[in-house]
């Protein structure tokens, strides 16, 4: 589709909507099949439901170490930097937690089977933690420690945005936007105006959906939220966003946050910690100097750091 | 005690002369090789462990999450794509 001088197209990857936007119609099909390539061995590396990906193979090695794709050791090592940056707050060692609240399949067919089946084995308690994740970078080697499962969702997603943004920026030479699932990265000669993106809490919600709509013109954008992916399980309604220290739904006064940073990739590690950290992510927002926007569950909106000025009509 | 006595008797000191300072030439290599031993094993601890924390995070913007080159823009209508949770 081409809108202005802007041509789009959508296509479906990670059990999500992505949306790729071009600023000359002539590459949109290079660009695409750039993308394509990309997230293909992002899935094969990181996918949890896949029994054939590297992290699949490497939860199931029992502590043994392993040798990965230079594709994996790059998603892994944004993970760790990720948990390092937020103190453990988003932490990579949370597969378990999630295997333990029924999250064991694709989410669609998590979704579609109703009340996930009740843990057997009682709560799971805190995640193992990042520093269980043994990563040699240049030999590409990785140990798990002290029976630590990994899921990447938290970054890889963003990850993966940001790769494909630059690639095609790189080898198509125009202004690209990349959105997986509402993770946007934006790289290459922006639209005069910048980006234009609406804001809310889900990234498929009709357009007259409460949010805000705003511009960016480099780096990324992402929207963490406990009201998406969520599930039943015995009865009880949970999400994917996991507090590693209790290794639970995290309980956060926050229902959205969104975040625009330098990356893609850290926009959304910061705004999966905001939901994480409750309260106190306003200061920590604020003291570091990124412009993001926090969604109370009553809808009552806080924003920090140059986020623009949210008219109160538009609160989510 | 005869001359043969004496011969034997100084042989027998200079042999347990030789053994003791035989040994404590070989206790004192055996506490320098130890020595260097356990100091080779610290600098390997050290350099394996930097390496293995340097190896943890990408090459580039490793001490903090970036903040963006422009803080985001006011714009009204629905935007050319949505961010929210998936």
């Amino acid at each position: 589709m081409t809108t202005g001088a802007i041509t789009t197209d959508t296509f479906e990857v990670f059990g999500t909507t992505a949306v790729l936007l071009v600023t000359r119609s002539s590459a949109i099909g290079q660009a695409r099949g750039i993308a394509d390539r990309l997230l293909a061995a992002v899935d094969l590396a990181c996918s949890r439901f896949r029994p054939d990906s590297e992290l699949s193979r490497l939860n199931a090695a029992g502590g043994k170490p392993a040798l990965v794709s230079t594709t994996f050791a790059s998603l892994l090592a944004a993970a760790l930097r990720a948990a390092r940056l937020t103190g453990g707050d988003v932490d990579p060692t949370c597969g378990r937690a999630l295997t333990g609240l029924g999250y064991d399949r694709d989410f669609a067919e998590l979704r579609a089977s109703g009340d996930a089946p009740a843990r057997l084995m009682g709560p799971v308690g805190p995640v193992p933690g990042w520093t269980r994740v043994r990563l040699d970078r240049a030999g590409r080697r990785v140990r798990l420690e002290r029976g630590a499962q990994l899921d990447l969702g938290a970054t890889a997603k963003a990850w993966a945005a940001d790769k494909c943004a630059d690639q095609i920026a790189d080898q198509v030479g125009c202004g690209v936007l990349v959105s997986l699932g509402g993770d946007v990265a934006v790289a290459g000669q922006p639209p005069p105006d910048g980006w234009e993106i609406r804001v809310t809490d889900d990234h498929a919600a009709p357009e007259w959906a409460p949010g805000q709509t705003i511009t960016i013109s480099s780096g990324g954008l992402a929207t963490s939220s406990t009201t998406v992916r969520t599930w039943t399980l015995g009865g009880r309604k949970v999400h994917h966003i996991i507090d590693p220290s209790t290794g639970e739904p995290a309980r956060s006064c926050w229902r959205t946050v969104s975040v625009a940073a330098g990356t893609c990739v850290d926009a959304n590690t910061a705004s999966t910690a905001a939901i994480v950290r409750g309260a106190a992510a306003l200061d920590w927002l604020h003291d570091i100097g990124l412009p993001a926007r926090l969604v109370r569950h009553d809808g009552t909106v806080e924003t920090t750091a140059g986020w623009p000025y949210n008219d109160p009509g538009d609160a989510a | 005690m005869t001359q043969h006595d004496i011969r034997t008797a100084a042989r027998s000191r200079d042999a347990v002369l030789s053994r003791d300072s035989g040994m404590a030439k070989v206790t004192a290599l055996s506490w320098r090789a130890g020595a260097a031993g356990v100091v080779a094993a610290g600098l390997l601890t050290f350099a394996l462990g930097h390496h293995a924390a340097a190896s943890d995070v990408p090459a580039g913007h490793q001490g903090s999450i970036q903040i963006p080159a422009q803080p985001p823009g006011q714009a009204a209508g629905s935007g050319q794509v949505t961010s929210g949770a998936s």
